[in-house]
């Protein structure tokens, strides 16, 4: 028998398509400032909004490896690539 | 009868109206713009009211009451050990999930607390509606409904302010968490027991169980067994959640903080998007983002070109008509020659040169900054700048930097890391600034033509970006990744955008006139007692054998170091004309303006960079930008004269 499944995917942000959305599940950066991210710009993406458990959509993507900018809590945020690739998201398809 | 004295403190999320709030409170003028991070350091302004002397502090934007960036712990640290009579919460009415995560931090704190509930027009246009009595209740403070920028409501924060101080502020609410982390908020507070720090007994313990630096420090200097017993009382919260348990704090005060952005305000989406929105898209977009943002840039050049040449001629032709009147009045003698020669004509040169340009300048570059642009031009500009170690936001420093330096080396505090300020920082301290452009149009452009300007500045923007690259390798690291708030685009406020431009203005003026007449005198007297041509001579080797510049220009160049645009002024004064055409070629004009675009940044900057980052460093990038600017200088004078490009 077919069951019809809802597929749930844990994927880098950077996989997003512009205009799609998911839910953050973990922030995966290290400890320290650098390193192209560390835990206070973990700590930064948390205290601006960017907590597991939230549903962020993917407005736009800039060129040549650019940044992605993201609606979340109905604001506008800008993310470095790098960064971007670190969350995690969980996407419904 | 002396006054009674109160300290209120406006905190809250960057760019939400705080500094528009002081400049309307006190009457100064903290510099506002739309993005976030203007204000780096705590200001300070008084007002009177009610028989009161009250102290009005700006503070920093923070997003939260942590220590991992500067201006977190300038903010906390003024709000935690300054104790102020009260902290005026300013939040943005549309953003409002994010900005009460901040002050439900406020309440943890347990600071006296009203809230300024600004911004409500942007909110209005994004469809968003506030319950104002619901939000009172919902936090037990008092909110007051503000438009910062129109000065609406702006009397009643301040009558409110002074209400709840002097009746006591009403008990805030205490947001709780989940049970989990509620039951060991009660195990860590009983281990506490009688120690105090100068928070809050619950505040003190939340941030224990927070990871933050800063508590645990103070705590471990104390008693290491209560630091010992935070950290199994968090490893329990992370063992039950699977998540760190400084997330699941953060992630709890989110979810009251969206709670209570649900309950009060209403939104109504708009069906049309607005002008802003499609702006945005435009301005970010991925192929058209680029070439727009050069087209403003050059467009932003040709207006202040066109209009400073003209206004330039129209001045000169004013001014210099009274030199035969003048002539009549003192007769030709010593007297006149020193009070016209090193007084007046200093002054028309600085009005007929630098006022016509920089007017406009300042304008524009305001109008940019209020719009919102530069958060866009920072996006777009992301990966240009990882090439120099550094990310889109240092973008924003260098665009500031066109119009001065100093500010902008005060704003390379962005920047997280102090490898990243300083890096951003030298780069900024090579953007010609709106003295440097005095020059280049006032010189180049309007003697070779706006296309020779427009090669210095990209001769200098190909400069910074080599140079940057060499520092990144210099001073290698990792990047930090880009994290920035992009805020909606406004209409700039008119009134703010003249005002701000004249506070500027009268700043330049300020400065530059007296010292334009005492560099203006001196150099009269020492010209009447032959004292300029040893200093010329000793410089001879550079500026005639090298650069192929006349022997004077020497002189010019040590009073540029006081301001950049004194060397066009005191080249002036010297030659005893503005039309330098008939005493430098077209070669020398080219030559000797690029040497000044380049050779060390005034003494304002380099007091700035000392400042920010201590006297070797800038007196390391002020030898660097000198030897960098006589090699480029004599490299470009062989390489035209060679290619016969310019007369010489
Ligand atoms: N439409 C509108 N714009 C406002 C209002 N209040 C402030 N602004 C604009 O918001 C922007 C930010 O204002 P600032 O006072 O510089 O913000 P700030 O909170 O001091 O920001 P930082 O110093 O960067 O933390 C400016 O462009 C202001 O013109 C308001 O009530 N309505
Ligand atoms: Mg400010």
């Amino acid at each position: 028998m077919l069951t019809l499944e809802v597929v749930e995917m844990e994927l880098p942000l950077t996989a997003l398509r512009e205009g799609e959305s998911g839910v953050i599940t973990s922030i995966r950066a290290g400890f320290g400032w650098g390193k192209g991210g560390g835990y206070g710009l973990q700590k930064r993406l948390m205290d601006m909004g960017l907590t597991p458990g939230t549903k962020i959509t993917v407005v736009k993507s800039a060129p040549f490896h650019g940044p992605i900018e993201i609606n979340v809590r109905g604001y506008r945020l800008a993310i470095g690539r790098g960064m971007a690739e670190k969350i995690l998201v969980e996407v419904q398809k | 009868m002396t006054e009674k004295k109160l300290k209120i403190a406006l905190a809250g999320n960057a760019n939400v109206g705080k500094s528009v709030i002081f400049n309307q409170l006190t009457g100064l003028h903290q510099h506002i713009g739309n993005w976030p991070g203007k204000t780096v350091e705590k200001a300070e302004g008084t007002l009177h009211f009610k028989g009161y002397t009250v102290d009005i502090i700006d503070l920093p934007g923070i997003y939260s009451l942590s220590t991992f960036s500067l201006e977190e712990i300038v903010s906390r640290e003024y709000i935690v050990d300054e104790k102020p009579d009260l902290v005026i919460n300013v939040v943005d009415a549309s953003a409002l999930e994010r900005n009460l995560f901040f002050t439900l931090q406020l309440l943890e704190l347990e600071t006296p607390l009203i809230i300024a509930l600004n911004q409500i027009d942007m909110a209005e246009k994004k469809g968003i509606k506030i319950d104002l009595k619901r939000l009172e209740e919902k936090l037990g403070v008092s909110v007051v409904p503000t438009i910062a920028i129109k000065g609406k409501g702006i009397y009643e924060l301040l009558e409110k302010a002074v209400e709840v101080i002097e009746k006591g502020a009403a008990k805030p609410s205490v947001i709780s968490y989940g049970e989990e982390i509620e039951e060991r908020i009660r195990r860590l507070t009983e281990a506490l027991g009688k120690i105090r720090l100068k928070y809050p007994a619950r505040w003190t313990v939340i941030k224990l169980l927070e990871g933050d630096e800063q508590v645990k420090k103070e705590i471990y200097d104390l008693s290491p067994e209560i630091l010992q017993t935070a950290e199994n009382l968090a490893r329990e919260i992370e063992e039950i959640h699977g998540h760190p348990c400084p997330t699941v704090v953060v992630s709890e005060r989110y979810e009251v903080a969206g709670k209570i952005a649900r309950e009060v305000q209403r939104i109504l989406p708009r069906i049309k998007p607005q002008l802003g929105e499609r702006l945005h898209e435009v301005t970010t977009h991925r192929v058209l983002g680029y070439p727009i943002m050069i087209l403003i840039v050059l467009g932003i050049f040709n207006v202040i070109f066109v209009f400073g040449g003209y206004m330039s001629e129209f001045l000169n032709g004013l001014l210099y008509g009274y030199e035969p009147l003048f002539e009549q009045l003192f007769g030709l003698n010593p007297l006149k020659e020193i009070i016209w020669g090193g007084i007046i004509e200093g002054v028309i040169a600085n009005i007929t040169i630098a006022l016509p340009y920089i007017i406009p300048f300042y304008l524009i570059l305001y109008i940019l900054e209020d719009s919102g642009y530069l958060a866009r031009a920072a996006f777009l500009t992301d990966t240009l700048m990882h090439k120099m170690g550094l990310h889109g936001k240092a973008f924003i420093p260098l665009m500031l930097g066109y119009g001065c330096n100093v500010p902008a080396c005060l704003g390379c505090r962005i920047m997280e890391t102090e490898r990243e300020r300083l890096l951003t920082g030298f780069v900024v301290t090579l953007i010609p600034c709106a003295a440097r452009t005095i020059v280049i149009l006032g010189l180049v452009g309007s003697f070779l033509g706006f296309y020779w300007a427009l090669t210095l500045y990209v001769i200098d923007l190909i400069i910074v970006f080599l140079l940057g690259e060499l520092a990144f390798k210099v001073l290698p690291g990792e990047p930090t990744a880009l994290i920035m708030e992009m805020p909606d685009y406004r209409l700039p406020h008119f009134k703010t955008v003249i005002k701000q431009t004249w506070f500027r203005l009268e700043e330049f003026l300020k400065i530059s006139f007296p010292l334009i007449i005492v560099s203006g005198l001196i150099i009269k007297l020492a010209e009447i007692f032959n004292l300029l041509e040893p200093i010329s001579r000793f410089l001879n080797p550079v500026t005639v054998t090298w650069l192929g510049l006349p022997e004077i220009t020497g002189v010019t160049l040590i009073f540029g170091i006081l301001r950049k645009e004194l060397t066009l002024v005191i080249l002036a004064t010297l030659l005893g004309t503005t039309n330098f055409q008939e005493v430098l070629t077209p070669l020398q004009i080219f030559v000797f303006t690029l040497v000044v675009m380049l050779y060390v940044p005034c003494v304002a900057t380099i007091a700035a960079c000392s400042k920010e980052f201590g006297r070797k460093k800038a007196a390391m990038i002020s030898l660097l930008e000198i030897i960098l600017a006589i090699s480029v200088g004599g490299l470009a004078y062989r390489i035209l004269a060679t290619l016969n490009l310019l007369e010489h």
